[in-house]
């Protein structure tokens, strides 16, 4: 039963990859194959989730693949992400007039896609988690060339080769970290397990080992979209189709994330918490300015979303710093709010591109007198996005806030919360210009006919989302004692 | 193999290990780099196949020989084909930092990387491990190539010298990451240039080259 | 000091300054006869000296000191460099001078000088080429110094005449990475203050590229038959330096009397004649460098050397 709930989440979508690789993207057909299959996922997350509130961790395939609290909030985080880009695909696909060759590898990439994210989180080797984090990039390089534009290539070159390169250095880092841990008396099976690391973290070499997480964190923070090697990150999300595009903030970025915070725990009790809050301090400083800066001047509101991904990942990458169970409590709740907002804003921002063919913010006008449903979608998504109550991010940036405040870090906490203040303002003033104002008539730039209004059976998918990200801003509910554990997990007390 | 000769044979490989990814930085013409990069990898596999003889180790002989098919024959060919048969393309345009000051940059690189790896040779002296500067060097030498090329091609050489310098640096501190992660990373960097490749061909076909200069559209 | 070092010694000088040409000569010879003509013959050169020797130099207004001095300085330091460094033997009277750093600052004296007298010619061509000449000597003092360091740092010993003795006794050193990228890059310098090519082409006088010949267009008489002597010293210097530092078997040992001498002398002949003659070979078969790669070929040959030194420290 467990081996069942641990593999189902891998076997899931590559099932529903080999349907549409056998059968092809048929629109009222194999389209629900997708949503289908993540669906399922979605119940398995829950399961598994269940079963390890009840029982502990619990892994199979001798250990290569490992569940505790910390995997099972993850994997229900991209299980939620992924049924919302599915069940939003087809229609996207439909509005996009993407041929059913084009869709049918649009279909098997996001699955195998989906996969690989799904093998990351529950590895329990970190061998096992570096391929799959690499395997998502291999796949994603095709999905974000997608459109065949001169633009999706130079952004699907830029990604592979950046994302390429820094897990390459990631792996490096591993490798190092190997090392340390043959000669701390590990067997060769066991050295790369995450687990058993953690366990005898105190008997790695402090050198050794501090170069190998500087590595590791720079090579998968990069993968996160923290700086030194973020380039990749707004081409990337303002090329790809806007389903990949939510699944890569949503989802892509927070795994990267969560194999920092693997080795944070190996790391903490190997080199004592100073190490890693340092360098992940400066990492989520860096990046918060950087989008802050870059957020005010922003002239396309696929990259507007694209930053404002980057300020998000910084803002975690400032509570991985903090390090407390508050603040890991508070990391987890903004991925999984961030994940929902973010992929409900790109969604209907992909609805605004088809029906504007441009993501110029200054050839969109005064979208909530035209079309009401969809700005009011995409503002709701952007609102929620600002951390305004009962949004979840609104809860876990007071969190991470008072954990910062708590741990003795303010001055840095003040610094990071002046640049999202600046991100606020930069965010509030281009949706306000997308959104406000009275119609001109037509624009230059608009299309002879005026743009349809959203189909009825594109929206389900943005409510759904935005339902959640409220739900869970007011309560966590079930998922309560989920989160506690995870917390304490990594957290320091 | 006898005590003595075997630091000197390792010192040999890794020598023409670590001169080769300079000669990358040195040449002009993207055919020289790929030649040069097959000879790494050549020089890669000795070195696997000198540590499994002095350790008898059959898998290790095995091992140096899947290295040296993978990276001194497949990976050479695909970026042969991915060059295509224009003469204009053949040669680099002028790199980010010309080539005496990227040469510079490599002996500068080289002694970045003995300074940084002296806890690495200190956990565990040996013959093996007093390589690994040499091995680390050629991961920065190939970052540094990946940053400062702008051909599509030399940039790929460039990681491709990143990706032996890590493997090497695998090999020369343990005995090889376990069989099914190493398995799992060569497919992984296969699947990786294979992507490029096709990336290469495409830019080709939108740009005209793949002279990297032209992919200025997307920037802030 | 014993009669036998100082035999040895003065057998060096002789032989240096009895052979520069006669190597040169053969290096020529081995380019006719690779290009299909029928060359001058090995003693061409020493012909060519007789007849300058024999004509009056002329000296253009407007040149002062550095002009006239020049040659004489060159074959100056030329001789010393021979009698110091170890060629035939390791035991020499002047052996606290056989120093790395007094040898290569003797060679940057003579390239200086007559870069000066270049200059003092006020002409265009002496200028351009004592420009690049320095140019040149910029890029390649450092990586003659790094390079011989490389091999002294094993030794503990910056002497020359120390560390040829080690490497006698220790023939497995000379395959040592250290020892390997010394080796290239020396070859490199060696070809760069030599003028060969790819370098600077030593066959024309005319190209508007040229290094050591516009240096010394000016001189006539017996002053050219100086420089010409001094240049050719200086190559056969050089590849003795080579030769000694990796291939050293054949040279008198400390102790050895007399009687190694006649063997020195005929490995010392043998190894420098074959070093020129791959060296004369291999130029037939490239072409000469453009101006401004020039400093990309030494950079290179600069970071082997660096390397040299690199894996000398850290390599067991």
């Amino acid at each position: 039963m467990t081996t069942a709930l641990l593999l189902a989440p891998i076997g899931l979508p590559v099932a529903a990859a080999l349907v549409y690789a056998a059968v092809g993207w048929r629109p009222r057909t194999s389209a629900w194959a997708g949503v289908v299959s993540t669906a399922l996922l979605a119940g398995n997350a829950l399961g598994l989730a269940a079963t390890v509130t009840r029982h502990g961790p619990v892994h199979t395939a001798g250990g290569l693949i490992r569940a505790d609290a910390l995997s099972a909030w993850m994997l229900l985080g991209i299980a939620a992400v992924a049924l919302l880009a599915c069940w939003a695909s087809p229609s996207y696909l439909a509005a996009g007039h993407t041929s059913a060759r084009q869709a049918r590898r649009y279909g098997v990439l996001l699955h195998l896609f989906i996969a690989a994210m799904a093998t990351a989180v529950l590895a329990g080797n970190l061998g096992i988690l570096w391929v799959a984090v690499e395997a998502t990039t291999i796949v994603t390089a095709f999905l974000v060339g997608h459109e065949r534009s001169r633009t999706a290539l130079e952004a699907a070159w830029k990604y592979v080769v950046i994302c390429s390169a820094a897990i390459a250095i990631a792996f490096l880092g591993l490798i190092l970290l190997y090392y340390a841990a043959q000669h701390a008396g590990l067997s060769a099976e066991q050295a790369l397990d995450w687990a058993t690391l953690a366990a005898h973290a105190h008997q790695l070499d402090p050198a050794v080992t501090r170069i190998a997480v500087g590595l590791a964190v720079l090579g998968f923070g990069a993968k996160a979209g923290l700086v030194p090697l973020h380039a990749w990150l707004p081409d990337a999300h303002s090329q790809a189709p806007a389903p990949v595009s939510a699944l890569m903030s949503g989802v892509l970025l927070p795994v990267a994330l969560y194999a920092v915070l693997r080795i944070k725990t190996i790391a903490d009790p190997a080199l004592g918490a100073g190490y890693l809050r340092t360098l992940l301090m400066i990492l989520a400083l860096a990046t918060l300015a950087l989008a802050a800066v870059l957020l005010i001047g922003q002239r396309d509101f696929k990259r507007m979303l694209a930053y404002s991904s980057m300020e998000h990942m910084g803002l975690i990458a400032l509570a991985a710093a903090i390090g407390t169970r508050l603040a890991i409590a508070a990391l987890l709740l903004h991925m999984a709010g961030h994940g929902l907002a973010k992929t409900v804003a790109f969604l209907s921002s992909g609805h605004i591109l088809h029906r504007h063919n441009s993501s110029q913010i200054t050839d969109v006008r005064a979208l909530a007198t035209r079309m009401p449903l969809l700005a009011g979608l995409f503002g709701l998504a952007i609102v929620a996005l600002l951390g305004f109550p009962p949004a979840a991010l609104f809860a876990s940036e007071l969190g991470i806030a008072r954990a910062g405040a708590d741990a003795g870090l303010s001055w840095a906490t003040a610094a990071a919360f002046a640049f999202v203040v600046v991100a606020f303002a930069a965010i509030t003033a281009h949706t306000g210009r997308m959104l406000l104002g009275p119609p001109t008539g037509t624009a230059s730039n608009e299309v002879s006919d005026p743009p349809a209004a959203l189909a009825r059976s594109a929206a389900p998918p943005l409510i759904a989302g935005l339902l959640g990200v409220a739900a869970l801003g007011v309560a966590l509910g079930p998922v309560a004692g989920l989160l506690h554990a995870a917390a304490t997990i990594v957290g320091a007390p | 193999m006898t005590d003595i000769s075997y630091p000197l044979y390792l010192d040999l490989a890794a020598g023409l290990f670590l001169l080769t990814a300079v000669g990358v930085l040195w040449r002009h013409q993207l055919s020289a780099m790929i030649r040069l990069f097959a000879l790494q990898g050549v020089a890669l596999a000795a070195i696997v196949a000198i540590l499994g003889v002095h350790q008898y180790s059959l898998e290790l002989i095995l091992v140096a020989g899947g290295l040296g098919v993978l990276r001194a024959g497949v990976l050479p060919y695909l970026a042969w084909r991915a060059l295509g048969d224009s003469p204009a393309e053949a040669r680099e345009t002028r790199p980010v930092v010309n080539v005496a000051a990227s040469l510079l940059a490599a002996a500068a690189l080289t002694l970045l990387a003995y300074a940084v790896t002296r806890p690495l040779v200190a956990l565990a002296p040996s013959p093996a491990t007093a390589i690994l500067p040499a091995a680390v060097a050629v991961v920065l030498i190939g970052f540094f190539t990946l940053v400062t090329r702008r051909r599509a091609l030399s940039q790929v050489v460039g990681f491709l010298l990143l990706d032996n310098g890590i493997t090497a640096t695998a090999f020369l501190a343990t005995a090889g990451v376990p069989l099914i992660v190493e398995l799992g990373v060569s497919f992984d960097l296969l699947l990786v240039v294979l992507v490029l490749q096709v990336l290469t061909t495409r830019l080709r076909t939108a740009f005209g080259s793949s002279d990297l200069d032209e992919l200025r559209e997307l920037h802030d | 000091m014993n009669g036998a070092a100082l035999i040895g010694t003065a057998a060096q000088v002789v032989m240096v300054v009895a052979g520069a040409p006669l190597l040169v000569g053969l290096m020529r010879q081995v380019r006719a006869w690779l290009e299909g003509r029928a060359g001058a013959g090995i003693g061409q050169p020493w012909r060519d000296l007789r007849k300058l020797l024999r004509r009056a130099p002329a000296t253009p207004t407007g040149t002062g000191w550095a002009f006239r001095l020049a040659p004489l300085l060159l074959v100056g330091t030329s001789l010393v460099l021979a009698a110091v460094i170890p060629l035939l033997s390791t035991a020499s009277p002047l052996d606290h001078v056989a120093d790395l750093f007094a040898v290569v600052g003797l060679l940057a004296l003579g390239t200086v000088t007559l870069a000066l007298a270049a200059l003092d010619t006020g002409t265009a061509f002496g200028g351009m080429g004592a420009s690049r000449e320095m140019t040149v000597l910029a890029l390649v003092e450092p990586t003659i110094l790094v390079a011989v360091f490389a091999l002294s740092a094993r030794v503990g010993s910056t002497n020359l005449a120390e560390i040829v003795t080690t490497t006698l006794h220790d023939p497995l050193r000379v395959a040592s990475p250290a020892s390997l990228l010394a080796a290239a890059a020396l070859v490199v310098v060696v070809v760069a203050e030599t003028g060969r090519l790819p370098v600077d082409n030593p066959a024309t006088h005319l190209e508007l590229t040229m290094i050591h010949e516009a240096m010394i267009l000016e001189y006539a008489g017996s002053d050219l038959a100086l420089v010409e002597l001094a240049a050719s010293m200086r190559l056969t210097i050089l590849l003795g330096l080579l030769t000694s530092l990796f291939v050293p078997w054949g040279i008198a040992d400390a102790g050895a009397g007399l009687a190694a001498l006649p063997l020195a002398v005929a490995a010392f002949v043998a190894k420098v004649a074959a070093l020129g003659v791959v060296l004369g070979g291999v130029e037939v078969f490239i072409a000469k460098l453009r101006l401004f790669r020039v400093p990309e070929l030494l950079a290179g040959s600069f970071v082997l050397a660096l390397l040299a030194v690199a894996s000398s420290f850290f390599l067991a």
